[in-house]
């Protein structure tokens, strides 16, 4: 194997979220087409959870990439903490409507009943968590006129499910946890994101028992997951260059790289 | 681009790091099972030792006992002169193989002696056939014991006189030091009836001038006893002494009628008793 082929595996991991990268693996695309019908109902809210790294930011923006074309959806990937901001970032995309000084949710309410939409816009909300409890209430009475329909995604942890029961246990109709991968799940995912990129050969290194160690450090974690394998396929460049690459199997993916990568990302703590 | 010597200097002590519980888990598996092992095969090692060390007490022991009844045995039998010492000195030997064997012997001896024994005496041979249908071959050392034990107390009714008397007493009366010690007896407590019987043992032995003196003291102490006078004329007759024998039996005719005395002075007169 060449250079340029660990180095394109390298990038085929890098942590970014886009929707091209999706990888359709056969339980998150039940998952998906389940949120896809929840959209479809007329619910006021769709609530999607699960722990760090489980790819709910991925969903969200699969969903707006799959939405945008047919209905009207928004994306807001960066919480917008301020009040003011906030609804004035959705006046200007629901209602086309720019406001250059500030609003307060009276008058945007008064806007949303003079307003007459022809379509529910959806309006996506990544890292629901950081926004403020007030803000949180607004959003909550304005999904009750049912003018517009939120996609919410939290964290799961205690203090975020603290915020879903106050604010959102009455009025989400549907709720969606994402899950870390099995150890299968992620072979495919490692293979399948490699083969997208045309890595063949570094796709079939991975083998089961490579992958239940790799597994068994990232305990199925997406975003865990695409940092150990980057910085697998970075030390793999670094050998190639140090000429120690002979040293390693390229068969198979070297067992010793994989858990010097999980030093080196604090996976593991040595 | 990463360091990779130090990434590998980090990951080598992580693999020693997470060794060192399996290692301590082996070693501690490999201590137990060798504790267990050492503990399993020492067990049997000290129950043989015991094994080794009560056969050899119990052979000490039977070995200890089989001496003691050889040399009672011996004691017994000595006047026959039959049980030679090297015998005596092969049965331990022989015990220490753990066998019983020599008791076996024994038993053999003691059923030899005990009918030439019985032979001498016919009076006896009814109780000696009874006992010896008693007596089993078997190993144990405790019937042989009881056997032997049996065979004793026959042996007082051989010898009247010394019916109250111990058994071993009694097997010494032929040997000169066992005369002298019924001399030492009779000079403790001056019975007639010791005096008497030492007469009569010096007469069989042929010492005839003793028998004469005890049969002569024991007519002093009691003129009546007709087995003094006799011995004494006897005595006085082997010593030459035939005018004296026939005087003294005359004489002893006149004052008892005895008949024992009266055909004594016949032979003695006739020449058939010299």
């Amino acid at each position: 194997m060449n250079l340029s082929i660990y180095q394109n595996s390298k990038n085929v991991f890098l942590d970014i979220v886009n929707a091209k990268d999706y990888i359709q693996l056969d339980r998150v695309s039940t998952i998906y087409q389940s949120l896809k019908n929840s959209i479809k109902k007329p619910l006021k809210m769709v609530l999607l959870y699960g722990k760090p790294g489980t790819g709910k930011s991925m969903f969200l923006n699969k969903l707006y990439h799959d939405l945008s074309t047919t209905q009207e959806v928004f994306i807001y990937q960066t919480p917008i903490l301020d009040e003011s901001e906030f609804l004035k970032t959705l006046a200007h995309d629901i209602f086309r409507v720019q406001y250059r000084g500030d609003i307060n949710f009276t008058q945007f309410m008064k806007m949303v009943d003079l307003s007459k939409l022809n379509s529910t816009p959806i309006i996506l909300l990544d890292e629901a968590q950081l926004y403020s409890n007030q803000l949180m209430e607004k959003i909550r009475l304005l999904s009750d006129t049912r003018s517009v329909k939120f996609v919410i995604t939290l964290h799961k942890t205690e203090k975020e499910d603290l915020i879903a029961k106050e604010h959102f246990q009455t009025r989400i109709w549907e709720s969606i946890e994402l899950e870390n991968a099995s150890s299968s799940e992620l072979k495919i995912y490692i293979q399948k994101k490699l083969m997208k990129a045309n890595c063949f050969d570094s796709a079939n290194m991975f083998n089961a028992k490579s992958v239940n160690l790799i597994h068994k450090l990232t305990n199925g974690n997406y975003r865990d997951t695409n940092k150990l394998l980057y910085t697998l396929f970075d030390l793999y460049i670094s050998y190639y260059q140090n000429q120690n690459i002979k040293d390693l199997n390229t068969n198979q993916v070297s067992h010793k790289l994989i858990e010097m990568s999980a030093i080196h990302t604090g996976l593991i703590d040595a | 681009m990463l360091n990779t010597n130090d990434l590998e200097q980090r990951w080598l002590r992580y693999k020693i790091k997470s060794y060192i519980p399996h290692a301590i888990i082996f070693l501690s598996v490999i201590l137990i099972l060798s504790l267990i092992s050492l503990f399993m095969n020492k067990e049997p090692k000290i129950k043989e030792v015991d094994n080794n060390f009560n056969i050899h007490n119990v052979l000490n022991e039977e070995s200890q006992n089989k001496e003691f009844i050889l040399k009672e045995t011996s004691i017994k039998k000595s006047h026959k002169q039959e049980i030679k010492p090297q015998e005596r000195v092969e049965i331990p030997k022989q015990n220490n193989k753990m066998t019983i064997s020599p008791s076996l012997d024994f038993m053999r001896q003691m059923q030899e002696n005990t009918q030439t024994y019985f032979e001498t005496n016919p009076e006896h041979k009814p109780v000696k056939k009874e006992k010896s249908h008693g007596v089993k071959p078997t190993p144990k050392p405790t019937p042989l014991a009881k056997k032997e034990e049996k065979v004793f107390y026959e042996e007082p009714q051989e010898e009247q006189i010394e019916k109250k008397s111990k058994s071993i007493k009694i097997t010494r009366q032929n040997t000169h030091d066992d005369i002298k010690e019924v001399v030492t007896r009779f000079n403790k407590n001056n019975n007639p009836a010791l005096s008497l019987f030492i007469a009569k043992k010096y007469y069989e032995l042929g010492d005839y001038h003793k028998s004469y003196n005890y049969a002569l003291i024991t007519n002093e102490i009691n003129n009546d006893i007709e087995s003094s006078w006799i011995i004494f004329a006897k005595s006085l007759v082997k010593l030459n002494e035939k005018a004296m024998a026939i005087k003294v039996l005359k004489q002893y005719i006149q004052h008892s009628n005895s008949n024992r005395a009266s055909l004594l002075l016949d032979k003695i007169t006739s020449g058939k008793f010299k």
